[in-house]
């Protein structure tokens, strides 16, 4: 009980000082939930050429991402030529390994990827706390039991992932043309781990 | 039942508009592509790859250029709709993704070594070895379709069976690979070059 306190106590501390930090305003909620659009058409096949880099290794191949139904998402990796690398699904808060390659078949690097990628295709998720930040409106909230502020100008432009008051994960959307990013980043800041995405389709 | 049998029958043989080979002439379409193999020095191509995942809209497309030089150099290079080269040469993997270049040494990794054989070989439909593949021949309009099935167990897991379409000539024109889900790569070859002059300046990356 008393480390249940402590660690409630060290989480307040922590979540608290990155807002503080960054003069984060704590503003009247305006909404209840906060939106992500970029893979919300299921009509659509959204196609991107990625570029992934751990630990001063290069990958490249092709990233595609799917939405068969509400809250349900697929997301395949493969290489220039074809071959798959990865293949998952995220329906609701479940998570799948379709497919994976022996070499990246650590539970370790699978794990990451589980929460890169909820947060990227996770459409509605709810707003704890609102903030504003010069003309950005920053949204709380909470994903698979993570701290993350969103960003928002006119569009969704950036989430972090934020434990012990200090960036985790960055993801930057960019070239937003309607719905649609034409540019994906997710920066890691404890690990070296870096994904591009650029869509082609 | 009978009525509903032939029924099957019929969908069964619309469907698939090829009718299986009969050994004789399954004997002469591998002779033909073996000796066509053999004389092929170097080749050129285009190449429009679909890549058809069951739960997409549409096949991703990609297109570009394939170069081989015998006996085992193979270039592909992608330039629609993004940059891309891969070059297998001397047993390392040479990769120029929009200008930016890295190699992968496979000498030691089996697993690519098998895998560039059989690309190399796919490209020139030479896969007749009954010890790695379940063979079946089929006749589909003018040209000739065989499936490979692939025995290895370890690159089964990845591609469960080739499909080459080969015209009157012997030449591949078509290149399936299905994985285990059904998913596939597609290939299609167009303009073919073959035993041209081709400059050292192409394999080069």
């Amino acid at each position: 009980m008393r480390y249940l306190l402590s660690s409630f106590c060290l989480l307040f501390i922590a979540c608290g000082s990155y807002s503080k930090k960054h003069d984060f305003q704590i503003v009247k909620s305006l909404n209840s939930r906060i939106r992500n659009s970029y893979f919300s058409d299921e009509s659509k096949d959204y196609v991107y050429k990625a570029n992934i880099t751990v630990y001063d290794n290069d990958f490249s191949g092709i990233f595609i991402v799917k939405k068969i139904g509400e809250a349900n998402h697929r997301i395949v990796f493969t290489t220039e030529m074809g071959n798959k690398v990865f293949d998952f699904s995220f329906i609701d808060d479940t998570f799948k390994v379709n497919n994976i390659i022996e070499d990246m078949n650590k539970a370790l690097l699978i794990n990451i990827l589980k929460k890169d990628f909820t947060v990227l295709v996770k459409e509605k998720t709810t707003v704890i706390k609102s903030y504003s930040l010069q003309d950005t409106l920053v949204y709380e909230t909470v994903i698979l039991n993570k701290k993350y502020f969103y960003f928002k100008t006119q569009q969704l432009n950036k989430i972090l992932r934020v434990a012990s008051g200090k960036e985790k994960v960055t993801f930057l959307f960019s070239e937003i043309n309607d719905t649609i990013a034409h540019q994906i980043n997710i920066r890691h800041s404890n690990i070296k781990l870096n994904i591009n995405l650029k869509l082609i389709n | 039942m009978p009525k509903l049998f032939y029924i099957l029958f019929f969908i069964a043989t619309a469907v698939n508009a090829q009718t299986k080979m009969g050994s004789t002439e399954a004997a002469k379409l591998k002779a033909k592509v073996k000796a066509h193999a053999a004389s092929v020095k170097t080749l050129l191509s285009d190449f429009a790859q679909y890549k058809h995942l069951d739960f997409l809209s549409n096949d991703i497309v990609t297109t570009g250029k394939l170069a081989f030089k015998s006996p085992n150099t193979v270039k592909w290079e992608y330039t629609t709709p993004f940059k891309y080269a891969v070059l297998f040469k001397n047993e390392t993997l040479f990769i120029n993704d929009e200008g930016k270049k890295s190699n992968v040494d496979i000498g030691s990794n089996e697993m690519f070594k098998q895998l560039n054989t059989l690309i190399i070989n796919s490209i020139k439909g030479d896969m007749f070895n009954e010890n790695e593949f379940d063979i079946s021949y089929f006749k589909k309009e003018t040209n000739s379709e065989v499936y490979f099935s692939v025995k290895h167990e370890k690159i089964s897991k990845y591609i469960k069976v080739f499909h080459i379409i080969f015209n009157k000539e012997g030449h591949v024109v078509e290149l399936k690979m299905i994985e285990p889900s059904e998913d596939y790569t597609r290939i299609i070859f167009s303009n073919r070059s073959i035993n041209i002059p081709l400059s050292d300046a192409i394999f080069t990356q």
